[in-house]
């Protein structure tokens, strides 16, 4: 228990340290304006670096709730007898949900959808929706034959079974899909900026219409760290969701 | 509650697992399934839970037929354990024994007791175990967990396949001995699912001998190892059924008084006390056994103690519970012809002679 608090210590920090390095734009313009000497502007002047990183959040925010909120029930249900017949359908058609490129998605979607927010989180949902559907999938057809032949035997129905043994048991697998999940939407969201969705792609885009290496940095940097932090606020979760029964 | 199949058949495909199989286990009876593998004993048992439905026949609980009743709730008055693996391995060994009593809605007060009392009656203390977690037991803790669960709501019946499986022969044993003592003061109906012979007979009021889904010997186990119902039977409890048949039957009726003195008796005494015996027993004050002493070398001593030969009891004598299996098998390992036998104290009661028990293994023999 001890190396969890320890562990969610330097998180915290590493959060705070995040927010301090996004929120001051004063050591951007240094550092970026040391780097990158030929640019006269060295950092995006539409919005700060803390804007930009809030509508990228906002952006994975949803589409990963959405993924989440649907692809873990969808998992389910094709593991239940009812939906099993379904199986290979949906991860057939979540498989190609990813080989689908993001930006062909946005192509098709905005004729139908319009331009913004609502088309990215439709293209980043459908690209996320792999790892979370196949995990969850995976994860409950990791249950021991045992165990669950226990939890009927002692005389679980089958919502008490799933509640209270598949999905525990579940729970670390799952999570991991999630975790990919998430991490590919930080770095696949850049895109949404094409078509006017905001966050740190719009750096990145203005930067290359610009021709401007600062730019790109500029949004690049900040997605990496994001991305580096959410990962390991994840996976913080899960190790200690693991060492909470017993694991090492 | 008694239990009753009737014609059960169970097919899969072309192949009969279990083949119109009738049977009917008393209240209070400890009825063992056994057989090769592949005969049917799992299947039978887990149709009376309904985990596996039969294709024909019916069975009956309590005169209730089990397929008008729904299956959780079937279930919920049947204990279960299987081998260890069974326990979830994200829930404590608290959170493992209540899950029934939580399925039934006991107030938590009184799954937390129950939960401490079962504790105990498998001979764990609650306060070491109630908050590992299966992968922190070894084998045979988690085994006792396992029939601390099956027993958490008090069902009336217990179903058991290969309960004491997956433990060395040393742990099993003494599992089975504490189940057998449990059971004793419990008297639940259990139907028992085992390959292993010997625990068959050790646990076993009621053996059900299968081969191939069918029933081919239902009868107390002193009667399957006296008179085998076919050739079949005869091949399976093997060559040693004799042998075997010993292990059902206690050395109490086969104790006979012997001569003893307490330590401190004067040789002339003692002597005269020997009554014609090779040996005489030596106890102490409160007739707790403490060695035995020759005549002969008594004859020429000058005191019990000088030519005594001491030994721990529970060395060179039986317990009164011992089965004969247990006293044969101490006489021939030692080369002796009598031993004595001590209660749970220690004390001497009598002796047991070799002689006598090999009258015993040929009486059933005719």
């Amino acid at each position: 228990m001890r190396r969890d608090h320890v562990r969610w210590i330097v998180l915290a920090a590493a959060v705070a340290l995040f927010i301090a390095v996004i929120v001051n734009t004063a050591w951007w313009q240094t550092v970026f304006g040391a780097v990158f000497t030929a640019h006269t502007e060295v950092l995006y002047p539409r919005a700060t670096p803390l804007v930009l990183v809030w509508e990228h959040v906002q952006l994975v925010g949803i589409s990963s709730a959405i993924t989440i909120a649907i692809g873990i029930p969808l998992g389910v249900w094709v593991t239940r007898p009812s939906g099993r017949p379904f199986l290979q359908l949906v991860t057939d058609v979540t498989s190609i949900g990813q080989t689908f490129p993001p930006v062909a998605v946005l192509a098709l979607a905005v004729p139908a959808l319009g331009f913004g927010l609502v088309p990215t989180v439709v293209a980043l949902f459908l690209y996320g929706l792999l790892p979370v559907v196949r995990n969850t999938i995976a994860g409950i057809r990791s249950v021991p034959v045992d165990v669950l032949d226990a939890a009927y035997g002692v005389g679980m129905g089958r919502w008490p079974a799933l509640w209270r043994v598949e999905l525990p048991l579940a729970a670390p697998v799952i999570l991991a899909g999630v975790r990919i999940s998430v991490i590919i939407n930080i770095g696949t969201a850049m895109i949404g900026a094409v078509i006017g969705a905001g966050g740190l792609g719009t750096a990145v885009v203005a930067g290359l219409v610009r021709d401007n290496v600062a730019f790109v940095f500029e949004g690049a940097l900040a997605a990496a760290l994001l991305a580096v932090l959410v990962d390991q606020l994840l996976h913080t979760v899960e190790t200690s969701l693991n060492r909470a029964r017993g694991g090492g | 509650m008694m239990i009753r199949l009737e014609q059960v058949t169970k097919r899969y495909g072309d192949k009969v697992a279990v083949d119109s199989l009738s049977l009917q286990i008393e209240a209070g009876e400890v009825c063992v399934l056994i057989g090769p593998s592949g005969c049917g004993k799992t299947t039978t048992l887990r149709m009376i839970n309904r985990l596996t439905e039969p294709t024909s026949g019916h069975i009956y609980v309590d005169g209730r037929d089990t397929a008008t009743v729904r299956p959780e709730e079937l279930r919920l008055s049947m204990g279960y354990a299987i081998q260890s693996v069974g326990l979830f391995p994200h829930l404590t060994v608290a959170q493992n024994i209540a899950v029934v009593p939580q399925l039934k809605h006991w107030p938590k007060a009184r799954i937390a007791a129950r939960t401490e009392e079962l504790l105990r009656l498998v001979g764990l203390d609650p306060a070491a175990y109630s908050a590992k977690y299966p992968r922190q037991l070894s084998g045979g803790e988690a085994q006792r967990i396992g029939v601390a669960r099956a027993l958490a709501a008090d069902p009336p019946i217990l179903l058991m396949d290969e309960p004491f499986g997956a433990v060395d022969p040393l742990t099993r044993e003494r599992l089975q001995r504490q189940f057998a003592r449990i059971q004793q003061s419990l008297r639940k109906t259990v139907i028992l699912v085992t390959h292993d012979l010997d625990e068959a007979i050790r646990l076993a009021s009621r053996l059900a001998i299968m081969e191939a889904g069918r029933l081919v010997q239902y009868d107390r186990p002193e009667a399957v190892l006296a008179s085998p119902a076919n050739r079949f039977v005869r091949s399976f409890v093997g060559a040693d059924r004799a042998l075997k048949r010993l292990a059902r039957i206690g050395i109490k009726e086969f104790i006979k008084k012997a001569p003893s003195v307490p330590v401190d008796t004067p040789v002339a005494e003692a002597l005269r006390a020997t009554g014609g015996y090779r040996w005489l027993w030596v106890v102490d004050r409160q007739g707790r056994l403490l060695g035995w002493v020759d005549r002969d070398l008594l004859a020429i001593a000058g005191s019990v103690r000088e030519v005594m030969d001491e030994g721990e009891p529970e060395e060179i004598a039986l317990s009164e519970a011992a089965t004969l299996r247990e006293a044969l098998s101490r006489m021939l390992g030692q080369g002796i012809k009598y031993i004595p036998v001590v209660d749970s104290e220690e004390r001497l009661i009598g002796e047991l002679s070799l002689r006598d028990v090999e009258a015993a293994t040929t009486e059933g023999e005719s």
